[in-house]
């Protein structure tokens, strides 16, 4: 009797919250309904004091403030528009969050992630075919093309980032007792010599960190990119590995760029103990000249940037991947625009797709946005005219490949499947420590393909 | 006017019951049936399709090696955490009934691993174990602290081990004092006069007494270590080289990583079924020799 009567009332209550809840969700559909009609009506009438409220998710949750300062400024300036930000925790749950918001219709109008979650969303975004040109101006020759996926520009770059073999400059003087020129490092064995030298006065030449981010995106990452300039035809070698038809082992590009990998190994701080990866660790050993280089990227700065006793003089080169300087790759660094603001175009109304427009371009090209990404947040920007300028040394050397041209297009990675680098990334981590020999490892790599179509 | 009683009863119950029952649902039941739901399917986020696909996700589960690797990894985990946790915690709770001094202090002290989020406790454990050890086995030359215990699969697996254990421990303790003060005195006063040494009143007398408190203890530990996930992500990472993946944590990575949420959420029921299972028949095979004084 009185299980019947429990049975009862958790079903009543079950009924009514899901009465409660499709009533809820039909209100809502009709509410968007309205809106997206008044959103016509505004924009044929060219009403422009109509409050517009737009959201913006933002994955990269260690500028969470700067971009809440930035909005609360563009308030201001625009008094009909409320940016509201939804942040992320920092490494946490990030696309979880973006999904639960996709799927519960609730998704923000603009989404700042990673050019790869976007492709994998394309359809929920807005084609921004239309803002292309003014773009291509407005950005370094190149950052357009770079971005766009699957031939759509569904994402603006905001910022950009190069990484490769950064040296500590002073590190390497001190040990080789002679000054060094970046430039003369043009080919693998010229690393081995330097390497030596370093060695041999006892510093540690090279630092690579253990984890499998670095060593699964960055590094391997480098071999499909490096396979061609065109990124079709990265993209037609990768089909080559999941149909079972390409031979790593007989790849020259794999081949050089694992050759290069023994030879960091060999002259790894870190030999002893290689998967401890313990980043801001290995930051700081770098920027104190505990180790000479380091395979990294320019983001590093923020961990570098704000320590005490460190070296001043940081640099890029390239991995250098063979004995023939011409080879690409050998005078070339990895350059990406990581991440893009996008525009839902799910349940966004044309008012609030027209408002976060305004609100990019104003966060791009004023001297107030400028100043926010560059200096405040230190990252760097793939545009023109910059009004600011980076504290980031870095980046400056990234620079100077960047204008030359001399850049690797790694875009092929944003076409991979999200759970990629940390695959691969584990098997590097067990060549990195010598448990898999080379054989291994592009069999490991190979089903990795294999099992990914 | 029996209507009408019937009518106040249920609103009575409703009063107390409703906000806990309305909250249980919405944050249990709903989404344990929706998920039961999702493993038919193959939903996606990103595709919005959502078309029945029957049982093909149960068959994933135990045709994806990853899964059943981690599976037996959190197998041997819960095993090494089940024995230690509650050797340790019995022989504390042991020591700090019988008179020593400064006991509220000791239990404290025990206890408060336990007030340490999985997340902060693995950060710390973390740089113990890949900083601070390795540091103190170079200037003395322990050769077992040389290398970071996170970096080698087995001694990470350990790691793990130690880190929970110590979380566990705290809390195990205050169960087992609490049962160790509920064994009557007069039974093992007469058993002391009729010659029965310390360790035969130990086996004999205190252990069966306990039982309850064992039954508690075992259980806590079983579903706790099984479904360990916080401590998995800050210490090990799932790393060196995914060897430490716990079922969990493959669970979330298939998920939502891997954009298969069908699959993930499949082997999340599977691993559901598995710990009720085991927890269940655990309770009641030690149910069993539950005596009273």
């Amino acid at each position: 009797m009185k299980l019947k009567r429990i049975v009862i009332l958790l079903s009543i209550v079950l009924l009514s919250m899901l009465v409660a809840c499709s009533s809820n969700s039909s209100t809502s559909e009709n509410d968007s309904n309205n809106n997206s009609n008044s959103g016509d009506n505004s924009n044929s009438n060219e009403e422009q004091s109509e409050d517009v409220k737009i959201t913006f998710f933002n994955t990269s949750a260690e500028v969470n403030e700067v971009f809440e300062n930035l909005f609360d400024k563009y308030h201001e300036l625009n008094s009909n528009v409320t940016v509201e930000l939804i942040p992320t925790p920092i490494g946490g749950a990030q696309i979880e969050k973006f999904q639960s918001l996709l799927a519960s219709g609730t998704p923000a109008t603009i989404a700042n992630l990673d050019a790869g979650a976007i492709l994998q969303y394309k359809d929920k975004f807005l084609d921004l075919e239309s803002d292309r040109e003014k773009y291509e101006q407005l950005t370094k020759p190149g950052t357009i093309d770079r971005v766009l996926l699957d031939g759509k520009f569904l994402g603006v770059p905001w910022t950009s980032q190069g990484y490769g073999l950064l040296y500590n400059k002073r590190a390497v003087e001190d040990a080789t007792g002679e000054s060094f020129d970046p430039a003369s490092i043009r080919k693998r064995d010229d690393l081995a010599t330097l390497f030596e030298k370093i060695d041999a006065a006892g510093t540690a030449p090279v630092v690579i960190h253990g984890a499998d981010w670095s060593l699964g995106s960055h590094y391997t990452g480098l071999g499909y990119a490096l396979q061609s300039q065109d990124v079709d035809e990265n993209l037609a070698f990768v089909e080559d590995l999941k149909n079972g038809e390409a031979d790593l082992s007989q790849n020259k590009q794999f081949n050089g760029l694992m050759d290069t990998f023994d030879l960091l190994k060999k002259y790894n701080l870190r030999k002893d103990d290689p998967l401890v990866s313990d980043y801001n660790l290995d930051s700081t050993a770098f920027a104190k000249g505990e180790a000479a280089f380091y395979f990294m990227g320019d983001w590093t700065w923020a961990v570098i940037g704000q320590l005490e006793g460190r070296d001043d003089e940081f640099g890029v080169i390239p991995v250098p991947i063979s004995n023939n300087p011409e080879d690409y790759g050998n005078s070339q660094i990895a350059f990406s625009e990581p991440k893009l603001f996008a525009i839902d175009d799910t349940e966004s109304t044309e008012a609030q797709q027209k408002a976060a427009k305004d609100l990019i371009e104003w966060m791009l090209t004023s001297e107030e946005g400028q100043m926010a990404i560059i200096t405040d947040m230190g990252l760097n920007m793939p545009y023109e005219n910059l009004l600011a300028e980076s504290p980031n040394i870095i980046s400056h050397s990234v620079d100077e490949y960047v204008n030359k041209g001399d850049v690797i297009n790694i875009s092929v990675m944003n076409y991979f499947q999200p759970d990629w680098w940390s695959k691969v990334g584990a098997s590097m981590q067990k060549y990195l420590s010598n448990n898999i020999e080379r054989e291994e490892l592009y069999n490991e790599f190979e089903d990795y393909w294999e099992s990914s179509k | 006017m029996r209507q009408n009683k019937k009518l106040k009863n249920i609103g009575i119950f409703l009063l107390f019951g409703g906000p806990t029952l309305i909250i249980f649902s919405a944050v249990i039941v709903i989404p344990f049936i929706f998920g039961l739901y999702l493993t038919f399917t193959n939903w996606s986020v990103a595709t919005g399709d959502s078309t029945f696909v029957g049982l093909s996700n149960y068959f994933e589960v135990f045709t994806d090696k990853d899964f059943l690797t981690s599976f037996w990894f959190t197998i041997k985990y819960v095993i090494a955490c089940l024995i230690f946790a509650n050797l340790i915690a019995f022989f504390i709770a042991l020591a700090l009934t019988s008179k020593i001094n400064g006991q509220g202090l000791l239990r404290t002290g025990f206890f408060t691993p336990n007030l340490i989020g999985g997340i902060v406790l693995g950060y710390l454990w973390q740089t113990l174990f890949s900083q601070v050890l390795p540091y103190l086995g170079d200037q003395y030359g322990w050769g077992i602290f040389e290398k970071s215990w996170l970096g080698d699969p087995d001694k990470a697996f350990w790691a793990l081990v130690v880190a929970s254990v110590w979380q566990l421990v705290g809390y195990l303790v205050i169960i087992y004092m609490a049962g160790f003060a509920s064994v009557p005195k007069e039974v093992i006063e007469a058993s002391s006069i009729d010659g029965a040494n310390y360790f035969q009143i130990l086996r004999k007398i205190i252990l069966p007494l306990t039982i309850p408190s064992i039954i508690i203890c075992f259980f806590l530990t079983i579903t706790r270590a099984f479904l360990a996930y916080d401590i998995n992500l800050s210490l090990t990472d799932g790393g060196p080289y995914n060897s430490t993946e716990m079922v969990s944590y493959h669970i979330v990575q298939k998920a939502f990583l891997s954009n298969d949420y069908g699959a993930g959420q499949a082997q999340a029921i599977v691993l559901f079924m598995a710990v009720a299972l085991i927890a269940i028949t655990q309770t009641y095979i030690l149910k069993k020799r539950e005596v009273e004084a």
